[in-house]
């Protein structure tokens, strides 16, 4: 794409985008039906640069976008894609409340664990006492989880990728889409520009990949918990289980006038 | 010939079931009624009461009148209130009386909410109303038998026919206001329906999550407002027509989304029923006060339409044209009602256009640019998944394929191409209706639901020989220079359900109207004829 792509040199979101462009190719769904929502901020971008269908809208509104769209097109695949202070901030309450609607949507966060558009304040993923512009003193508050955060709402796939692995990262968005519920896939993503700390060498001496996702969602849990000197990435909760909410079709099927009569029950209404 | 009927007592004791029952038979017998309530934010206790105005004519207002009948489901607190506006030959039917009619639904029907069925049919014997008349239209046997009773219990106390009002043939039905929006929407081709509960919107979405079994169309409660008009843009922008509900409260947390809209181009249609305020306000109660706020509601620049409906009539009319407004200028439309008329049940009179509107489903091929710039502003529209087209819509700034941009040369086309479509929307704006002696030198202002109460009062004014006439805003933006017309030499008085005038101080700044005097009322309450009438005779001296 001739697209003049607005992210720094060495962003963990060429990586992303690169892997999300394989997988979407290889879909088994007709492009025509793949509809990207985003919200605002670099990660955001994403849509702008991949050849499908989009809407970009307000920051942290990704998900009510996607669970819209979904809700008028079951026949449609839905995908949210945005950064951590987007889908985890701003939009952390409907980052629940879409989980539990047992649609399927896809939730791709590109966590970088700052925010990078408006230049590298803390976001919900920042670790504790990371200095920057307006946490002088160092970021006072418990860095949120969204893996765990994810199993506690009923997210029925829940996974944590990294933006330095391709292979891994094609694997894991592959199956997130194509699972039939409410995914969410917590993507490492280093900011060269604003995170000193969170580097892709940071991350590889720390990453180790499981082996299989656990059995039962305590287990998961207590693995989405882990944090430190050794971090898992891969599928932690896929419940095969899961059923989907039924969505009735709705578009291209117009209410006609003789329901809404007899809705009414009466004869006034059916004057012209 | 009319009756006016006020039914009080605790919130929870019955006395909304006895409305219900009594305009449910009212309208299957053909009398023209019109009905609202007072209430309180609670579930129990405190002070309601419900108005009735049953009359042999059209009526759509509250008259003001001495009530001709009070009913108290309590011991005493409607007795101190409106036992001093009871009239003269009035009837007062105290918490002793309604104690026999309880004791007989317990006994004969063994259910007590058959008082409100006896309650009813009592209300109807005093009417006249023939009890034989009523038997067959009764859902049930047993109910049958209940207004039956009531008509002995009016006999027995001689109430039996104390004011007959004949009924009048024809077709009609009955409505309360967010009823007919409901309508006006389905009318409209909207199949979306995203909200988060608040007075008094809600029964709006009940309306679409209780239909939604039957016909093609989705309710979604969403968590907050935010998230709910974020899904009407969402299933908008997949092809559904959609719409939320809320009062201003709510439509508070919207704001962010009406500004998406109006850069995304994303048609949607957004009903404000309005509350006094500010904040959380009086929560059961009436005011006019959001117009300023829906006006300049989202930041930036963008254009809107505003309809405010002044009748049944109107709220569905106006509702199913904001559909049709919103889609094919694919912009934000708002409806502006309030609580006094969202509550308000009435006989719809008059004609209402019932064709169903439908929309459009054109494919494009690839290369398909969903911001195309044209000369009315409006660029082509279709839904994603229909073709290879790709419809990307952008809240950024952005070019006609609805990129992201920063080019400031194309920002300037961008603004200018979507504040040109307001060149179109003042073409096709709703005119206000005038009602009265068009020649009389002093013209009654309304916008909203004041407009039936207004219509009154000037019949009602003219009756005593004072020249008046009435014009009322069905949309109160945009204004066009037209719909000054011969209002410019009057003496307006404007009447406005809020504090500060809000609507006259729109037709200064839109239309160069200056309003000579004000009639305002923001305790909560709506106006009546009688009070009315007796403000403008105090200002016309
Ligand atoms: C309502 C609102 N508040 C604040 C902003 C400013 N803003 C833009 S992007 C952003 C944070 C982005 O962080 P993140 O979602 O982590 O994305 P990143 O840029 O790091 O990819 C903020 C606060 C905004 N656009 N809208
Ligand atoms: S600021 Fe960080 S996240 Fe944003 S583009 Fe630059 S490297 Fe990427």
């Amino acid at each position: 794409m001739k697209q003049d792509i607005a992210w720094c040199p060495g962003c963990g979101n060429f990586p992303i985008r690169a892997a999300l462009e394989k997988v979407l190719k290889e879909l088994p769904v007709p492009a025509k039906n793949i509809v990207l929502t985003s919200g605002i901020g670099q990660a955001a971008k994403m849509p702008h640069y991949l050849p499908y269908s989009y809407f970009n809208g307000l920051h942290g509104r990704s998900l009510p976008l996607a669970v819209g769209i979904k809700l008028a097109r079951p026949d449609l695949t839905v995908i949210a894609v945005s950064g951590d202070g987007c889908h985890y901030g701003e939009g952390g309450n409907h980052f629940i409340h879409t989980i539990r609607r047992r649609l399927d949507i896809t939730i791709l966060v590109c966590d970088n664990k700052v925010y990078g558009l408006t230049k590298g304040q803390s976001s919900p993923t920042t670790d504790l006492g990371m200095k920057n512009a307006l946490d002088p003193q160092g970021n006072l508050n418990t860095p949120f989880s969204p893996l765990v955060t994810a199993l506690a709402a009923g997210a029925p796939f829940v996974a944590r990728t990294f933006a330095g692995d391709a292979q891994h990262m094609e694997q894991v968005l592959r199956e997130s889409i194509l699972f039939r519920g409410p995914s969410v896939v917590d993507i490492l993503q280093p900011c060269v520009s604003f995170n000193k700390v969170n580097t892709y060498a940071w991350y590889r001496e720390r990453l180790y990949k499981l082996e299989e996702p656990p059995r039962d969602r305590q287990e998961a849990m207590r693995l989405a918990e882990i944090w430190g000197e050794r971090i898992p990435i891969g599928v932690f909760w896929r419940d095969g289980q899961f059923v989907c909410r039924e969505i009735r079709e709705t578009f291209r099927r117009p209410v006609t006038e003789a329901a809404v009569a007899k809705l009414l029950d009466t004869k006034c209404i059916m004057m012209r | 010939m009319e009756f006016n009927v006020l039914i009080g007592g605790e919130a929870g004791q019955g006395m909304f079931s006895v409305e219900l029952e009594l305009s449910e038979t009212l309208s299957r017998l053909g009398y023209p009624f019109f009905a609202t309530k007072n209430y309180m934010s609670r579930i129990r206790g405190g002070h309601n009461y419900h108005m009735i105005r049953v009359a042999d004519r059209p009526v759509h207002a509250l008259s003001g009148k001495p009530w001709d009948l009070v009913i108290a489901m309590d011991s005493a607190e409607t007795e101190r209130r409106h036992r001093p506006s009871l009239a003269a030959d009035g009837i007062f039917l105290g918490a002793d009386r309604v104690g026999q009619i309880e004791a007989e639904a317990r006994e004969t029907f063994r259910d007590p909410t058959a008082s409100s069925t006896i309650l009813a049919g009592l209300i109807l014997a005093c009417i006249g109303a023939e009890p034989s008349a009523s038997r067959p239209l009764a859902p049930d046997e047993s109910a049958a038998r209940a207004l039956a009773k009531g008509g002995e219990f009016a006999a027995r106390w001689g109430l039996a026919a104390r004011r007959v009002i004949t009924p009048r043939p024809g077709d009609r039905c009955k409505l309360d206001g967010n009823q007919a929006i409901a309508l006006g929407a389905l009318m409209g081709g909207c199949q979306f329906v995203a909200g988060y509960p608040m007075t008094p919107a809600t029964s709006i979405m009940h309306y679409f999550a209780s239909v939604a079994s039957e016909i093609p169309v989705h309710f979604e409660q969403a968590e907050d407002e935010i998230a709910a008009l974020n899904m009407a843009l969402g299933a908008s922008y997949a092809g559904l027509r959609s719409m939320v509900a809320t009062s201003g409260g709510g439509f508070a947390l919207m704001t962010e989304a009406v500004s998406l809209a109006g850069m995304t181009e994303t048609p949607v249609v957004v009903i404000d029923a309005q509350r006094p305020g500010p904040a959380t306000g009086l929560p059961t109660r009436t005011e006019q006060g959001d117009l300023n706020f829906v006006l300049h509601a989202g930041h930036g620049e963008f254009p809107r339409v505003i309809f405010a409906p002044g009748s049944i009539e109107e709220a569905i009319s106006l509702t199913r044209r904001a559909f049709d407004v919103a889609d094919r200028w694919q912009i934000p439309v708002f409806i502006l009602t309030d609580q006094y008329l969202a509550d308000s049940v009435q006989v719809m009179e008059g004609r209402v256009p019932t064709k169903m509107l439908r929309r459009d489903y054109p494919v494009f091929e690839a290369g398909y640019r969903r911001y195309a710039i044209t000369d009315t502003g409006v660029s082509p529209l279709t839904y994603p998944g229909l073709s290879e087209a790709r419809v990307e819509v952008d809240s950024d700034e952005h070019t006609e394929d609805g990129k992201i941009t920063e080019d400031l040369d194309l920002r300037v086309r961008m603004v200018d191409k979507r504040l040109r479509k307001l060149e179109g929307l003042r073409k096709e704006a709703v005119m206000p209706s005038r009602a009265g002696d068009r020649r009389a030198p002093t013209v009654l202002v309304s916008w909203g639901s004041n407009r039936q109460i207004v219509e009154e009062a000037v019949e009602a004014l003219r009756a005593e020989g004072i020249a008046v006439s009435s014009v009322h805003f069905g949309q109160v933006y945009p204004l066009t220079a037209p719909m000054a017309r011969g209002l410019a030499r009057k003496r307006l008085i404007c009447i406005e359900n809020n504090a500060t005038g809000q609507f006259g101080q729109l037709l200064r700044r839109e239309l160069g109207l200056k309003v000579a005097h004000r009639i305002l009322k923001y305790s909560g309450e709506c106006f009546t004829v009688a009070e009315l009438v007796e403000r403008v005779r105090k200002i016309l001296g």
